[in-house]
């Protein structure tokens, strides 16, 4: 049921957008991503857009091992105060 | 248009590659076992056929991830009971429909003519009141942090228009202190988590400092390809191997530090934490969300009274054991023979994310 589809904003009027999946468009809600802009990929769940998917981190992700390799993968610790 | 990267994350050669790196680092030590909390991810590891591919000293163990399944029969009941009131359209998510309760699933109150409808998303069930208005049209909120969200957002559109007549079972729950239960529960026998990626997208690693930390338990939030789930497995078994707990989070492209602010705040303006029952682990304090009082008018919970004391759960099936990861489908002997897709005895069987729906389709 968390489920979410990677998805492409080709439109986006007031709180609804069209996203095209796999060749197809369908409408989503961006109002918990209000931040959402054209050509973004998100991803939809249960018709609403919940994340951005970003480029950037995907790529290092990938090259994750050889860049670091050290056992150190950015961890988080306690609360900062 | 399909995501640039997406292939990459799927790619054979880097999965042998990190296949070989995890083989590399446990090799002769001794068998860590971790615990895939997300029902998502158990589908895709059995599809992916990783579970197989695994080095023998790495056990994956499926978790209480998987909505429908965690949802106790007492619920079920309840929001059967509703969709038989007459007046009622009952509205709810696909996966719920072949459930089965105490008496009857959402299907055969269908054939005792109750008005079930299936929706996409919660917006479908508003704008069900809002073509209905002689209706009470009722929602069943099952769902975790990624979910829970969209249905907020369902009774603030509905509270805007006015329309009195959507209404809202909550019976949402919270993945961390599920995670906190479990720690606690003494035959729990997992070295780790492999936590959600679209929960956590939500709510954002620092949710599960207490379980890193208080309850020394490696965390990564994972997503969910071949190469993710393989990379998160290698980050665990570091951790494991420098005797380290802390919350790590692979799924970089999505789930950012402190997750969706806009969606957890739409979720704490709708629901307020509540005890929950959980199929398999209990009453889990703080582990429920309850709509506010603001909300009231929508609550269903309080506009319909109906009696459950007669719920129990189905005779044989372990689907308690399996979403602690304390037996697998395996161990059941109800599993793929009385209890099967097409006859489904418990609600493991019956979901896309179920365990034993998973073993079923792929591992068998």
């Amino acid at each position: 049921m968390c489920l979410a589809v990677p998805a492409k904003i080709v439109e986006i009027e007031g709180q609804l957008v069209t996203v095209e999946v796999g060749g197809l468009t369908r409408q989503a809600s961006i109002v918990l991503l209000p931040d959402a802009s054209l050509g973004d990929y998100v991803l939809i769940h249960a018709g609403f857009a919940i994340s951005r998917i970003d480029e950037k981190e995907a790529l290092e992700t990938l090259h994750l091992f050889e860049q670091l390799g050290n056992g150190d993968y950015g961890s988080i610790s306690g609360p900062q105060d | 248009m399909p995501l640039p990267f997406l292939d990459d994350f799927r790619d054979r050669s880097q999965v042998r590659a990190l296949l070989g790196e995890l083989n590399a680092r446990l090799e002769g030590g001794p068998v860590r076992r971790v615990m895939e909390v997300c029902g998502t991810h158990t589908m895709a590891i059995s599809r992916q056929g990783i579970r197989q591919a695994l080095p023998p000293e790495l056990k994956l163990i499926s978790g209480p991830g998987c909505p429908v399944c965690v949802t106790s029969n007492a619920d079920i009941d309840r929001f059967i009971e509703i969709s038989l009131l007459p007046g009622v359209i009952a509205a709810t998510f696909g996966d719920m429909l072949r459930v089965p309760g105490t008496r009857m699933g959402l299907s055969q109150a269908r054939g005792r003519g109750a008005q079930v409808r299936i929706v996409y998303s919660t917006l479908d069930a508003v704008e069900l009141a809002r073509k209905n208005p002689e209706s009470e049209v009722v929602f069943f909120g099952v769902g975790f942090e990624t979910t829970a969200p969209t249905v907020a957002a369902a009774l603030v559109e509905a509270r805007a228009a006015d329309l009195t007549n959507f209404h809202v079972l909550s019976v949402h729950k919270v993945v961390p202190p599920a995670l906190e239960a479990l720690c606690a529960a003494p035959k729990l026998a997992v070295d780790a988590f492999l936590c959600p990626g679209h929960v956590s997208a939500i709510i954002g690693p620092e949710a599960y400092l207490p379980v890193a930390e208080k309850h020394n338990m490696p965390c990564v939030i994972a997503g969910f390809e071949p190469v993710d789930i393989l990379q998160s497995l290698i980050m665990i078994v570091d951790q494991l191997n420098g005797d380290r707990s802390v919350v790590e989070t692979q799924y970089n492209r999505v789930v950012q530090p402190g997750g969706n602010p806009a969606a957890r705040a739409i979720m704490e303006s709708v629901f307020d934490p509540c005890d929950a029952e959980w199929r398999g682990l209990g009453v889990i304090p703080s582990s429920g969300l309850s709509i506010k009082r603001e909300f009231s008018g929508h609550d269903a919970g309080e506009k319909f009274d109906i009696d459950v004391s007669y719920s129990r759960e189905p005779k044989g099936c372990i689907c308690g054991s399996i979403l602690t990861g304390v037996k697998i489908p395996t161990d059941c002997a109800l599993f793929g023979a009385a209890c099967n897709p097409g006859h489904p005895v418990g609600p493991c069987m019956v979901s896309s994310e179920g365990t034993c729906a998973a073993y079923y389709q792929y591992e068998i």
